[in-house]
């Protein structure tokens, strides 16, 4: 271990793993700051415009129409993914026999192809021909609410933001699941001891306990809400109504040619998710007891 | 302790930074590591190799008259290949196109639309002039005019061939309209009250694909194209026209009346789920072009539907200004040669092509962009034979599609704004408004 007090040592170690991460994501991140500068179509040769496709990005409707999008995105991932993921683990870390069975099933979509879960959950909103949930609705009677949940623009964001939440669900729930049984039995047992519910159990033991593990969480999955992109483009109807800043990042750029453009919106997420996780770490280390 | 906490604050920020960027990568840099390696594998084989980055479909009967014609070409013609990349999905083909272009990796032929962005390339010079090679070859009035028509640029130019030659009808069930007494219809208005009367009876009177939008965008082109034949949509292109006019607002105003008429949730209805309700029976009209007509023959329809489906061109208006043997139709995606890659072998290979691709291309039941004549009859169906007739009988100019007129930024605005206008999310003032403001502010770029 004396080797790693040598400075020059420890940094050939790492050297590898640096330049990589410079090349792969820090210089691809300059680049886009810096063709956020330009305007530029891939003809012609890139001019600097200084802020101007700042100053466009805040006036235009699109963009912002996308930024709400994305918020209701945000909150709906978000719940799906932290909340119903740590009931889950919660209900699991209840369960003495089996637990690995549901750990495996639960886990399940976070293996499969994206666009294979797109295609599943675009047959399954389907209403001509008829897909499984207005099929259901039908058999249990509330046939009058059939409608084609992807086109119909009161339910279209939802359809496309819950596709991503049942995704990873199940991922959330192992990781929340595998603090929750690292929790020393002693405390739990002492609490118990002591005349502590099931409820206060959770409350003020377990949840405490965990608190790391969901800060971590809940960054992660706000900041890939923030930027989730494939299954509200692959499904999304084209259309407004299921604009994600992504999608409109993406449809700028590569669809009608305005890679200045398309790299402030991209410079706009990077910012946005900083903030995210600036939020969620202050949230939390504002909390009593140390972070 | 505080210094420890300084650090693993920052290493998560660092970490989270990573995950953030990740998804930025696609956009900047990475572009060009792809188009790199692109570029080198057509130059590694020995002998001349000629790559064609390709947008039809991947075993059609384009991609498989180019290989055939290629393999003759290449007996004579020892080590020449022909490389052809393929990518079907559009969105993804004009994206790679895009990139390679961007960074100047663009191989010897390409396929694109006779869009402004073709015509950015055109004026930069990075494409072969193809009127000037036609006369050269002698080959230019070997090509039915509104094929070549077709691919002219938006300032008459032409930078693109033809590969293909279509019309474009509605195809309809004559069961359904006879047993509602219904005729086909003769004008656009009288396509709303044959619709009105099937739904009616409870039937989808239009089957329609919405998730490639294109098909949606030629109901709002109809009215337009009756009243003043492609005029209305070049000069809405250049900024000239506007949506909120006169005409405008009647396609706008025909685009939401007859998208009532659509199947329910048609925006997230794709090409081959819409072809199937048609042939299915479950929808009385659907409108498509003839590269369809291998579904459509006796042979292949489904039991049900033998016997069963007609066809009608676009319908016409009071005083319209274009004739009825005029109407939607196309070449297809153009093909195109980059400049400084047509070499003595290309433009060879290309001028062999040319001449033989009538041949081969009319073998596999398809209507070829170049001049040809049946021979053996009995080779062909009906259908086939009954189109060729109406090809013979056509005008002189298509319908231009407005998708192929507008600039990319107002092209991807409109998409969006038409489903919605179709779906009811909009009145017909505010979807035209809206495309007022984009091309306002794509024209002053």
């Amino acid at each position: 271990m004396n080797v790693l007090k040598d400075k020059k040592a420890w940094f050939i170690f790492i050297a590898p793993a640096l330049l990589f991460y410079l090349g792969t994501v820090f210089v691809p991140i300059i680049q886009s700051l810096n063709y956020g500068f330009q305007d530029w179509n891939g003809i012609k040769d890139a001019e600097y415009i200084g802020l101007g496709n700042y100053t466009r990005m805040f006036q235009d409707p699109y963009f912002w129409n996308s930024v709400q999008n994305n918020l209701v995105y945000v909150v709906i991932v978000v719940l799906m993914q932290v909340f119903i993921g740590l009931f889950f683990a919660l209900l699991l870390s209840y369960v003495k026999k089996g637990a690995g069975i549901f750990r495996t099933l639960y886990y399940l979509p976070a293996v499969v192809v994206t666009v294979a879960i797109a295609q599943m959950f675009r047959n399954f909103y389907s209403l001509q021909p008829l897909g499984l949930l207005n099929m259901f609705l039908d058999w249990i009677g509330l046939g009058y609410l059939q409608t084609a949940w992807l086109s119909n623009p009161h339910t279209a964001l939802i359809a496309v933001s819950l596709p991503e939440g049942w995704r990873f669900t199940g991922m959330y729930m192992v990781i929340f699941y595998a603090a929750l049984i690292a929790i020393p039995k002693e405390i739990e047992e002492a609490a118990t001891i002591d005349g502590v519910n099931g409820w206060q159990l959770i409350r003020h033991i377990k949840l405490p306990s965990i608190k790391h593990v969901l800060s971590l969480a809940l960054i992660m999955c706000t900041t890939g809400a923030l930027r989730g992109f494939d299954i509200p483009y692959i499904i999304g109807v084209p259309g407004s109504t299921t604009e994600l800043v992504t999608t409109y990042m993406y449809k700028k750029a590569f669809a009608t040619n305005q890679f200045g453009y398309g790299s402030s919106i991209a410079v706009f997420i990077v910012i946005e998710s900083l903030i995210a996780v600036l939020i969620i770490r202050s949230i939390f280390n504002s909390r009593k007891g140390e972070a | 302790m505080a210094k420890k906490r300084m650090m693993s604050k920052i290493i998560s920020l660092l970490a989270i930074f990573s995950l953030v960027a990740t998804a930025l990568a696609g956009c900047g840099g990475s572009s060009k590591n792809d188009a790199g390696k692109q570029g080198n594998s057509s130059d590694a084989s020995n002998g001349k190799t000629i790559t064609w980055l390709s947008a039809r479909p991947s075993d059609g009967a384009i991609v498989q008259t180019m290989r055939e014609l290629a393999d003759r070409y290449a007996k004579d013609h020892p080590g020449f290949k022909l490389d052809i990349q393929v990518t079907s999905d559009r969105p993804s083909y004009l994206t790679k196109l895009r990139t390679l272009v961007a960074s100047g990796e663009a191989p010897e032929f390409i396929d694109m639309d006779a869009d402004p962005y073709a015509q950015q390339l055109a004026d930069a010079g990075m494409l072969v002039d193809m009127k000037q090679f036609l006369d050269e070859q002698g080959l230019y009035d070997q090509f039915y005019e509104p094929a070549l028509k077709y691919q002219e640029l938006p300032d008459g130019s032409l930078y693109l061939l033809p590969m293909e030659y279509h019309l474009e009808m509605t195809w309809y069930n004559k069961k359904i309209f006879a047993e509602n007494n219904l005729a086909v219809p003769k004008t656009i208005e009288d396509m709303i009250t044959v619709s009105k009367a099937i739904r009616d009876k409870g039937i989808t009177p239009i089957a329609v694909d919405g998730v490639d939008v294109w098909p949606l965008l030629r109901y709002a082109a109809m009215i337009p194209f009756r009243a003043t034949g492609n005029e209305f949509a070049r000069n809405l292109s250049q900024g000239k026209s506007k949506m909120s006019d006169e005409v405008g607002m009647q396609a706008a105003n025909f685009a939401k009346e007859i998208g009532q008429y659509f199947q329910e949730g048609f925006a997230t209805t794709d090409y081959t789920t819409a072809k199937n309700m048609f042939l299915n029976g479950e929808a009385a009209m659907y409108t498509m072009g003839t590269w369809e007509i291998p579904s459509f023959t006796e042979d292949n329809l489904p039991e049900n539907l033998k016997g069963n489906v007609d066809y009608f061109y676009l319908p016409t208006i009071a005083n319209a200004k274009t004739p009825n043997n005029e109407f939607f139709g196309n070449s297809g995606i153009g093909l195109a040669a980059t400049a400084d890659k047509f070499d003595a072998t290309t433009k060879d290979f290309l001028s062999y092509v040319l001449k033989n691709y009538s041949d081969v291309y009319v073998a596999k039941q398809q209507m070829s962009p170049l001049k040809f004549t049946i021979k053996d009859e009995t080779q062909f169906s009906e259908l086939f034979l009954r189109v060729k007739k109406d090809m013979d009988n056509y005008g002189s100019e298509f319908a231009k599609p407005w998708d192929t007129l507008l600039d990319p930024d107002t092209n991807s605005v409109m998409s969006d704004l038409v489903i919605k206008l179709m779906m009811g999310a909009m009145t017909p003032e505010e979807f035209a408004n809206q495309i007022d403001d984009t091309i306002a502010q794509n024209a002053t770029n």
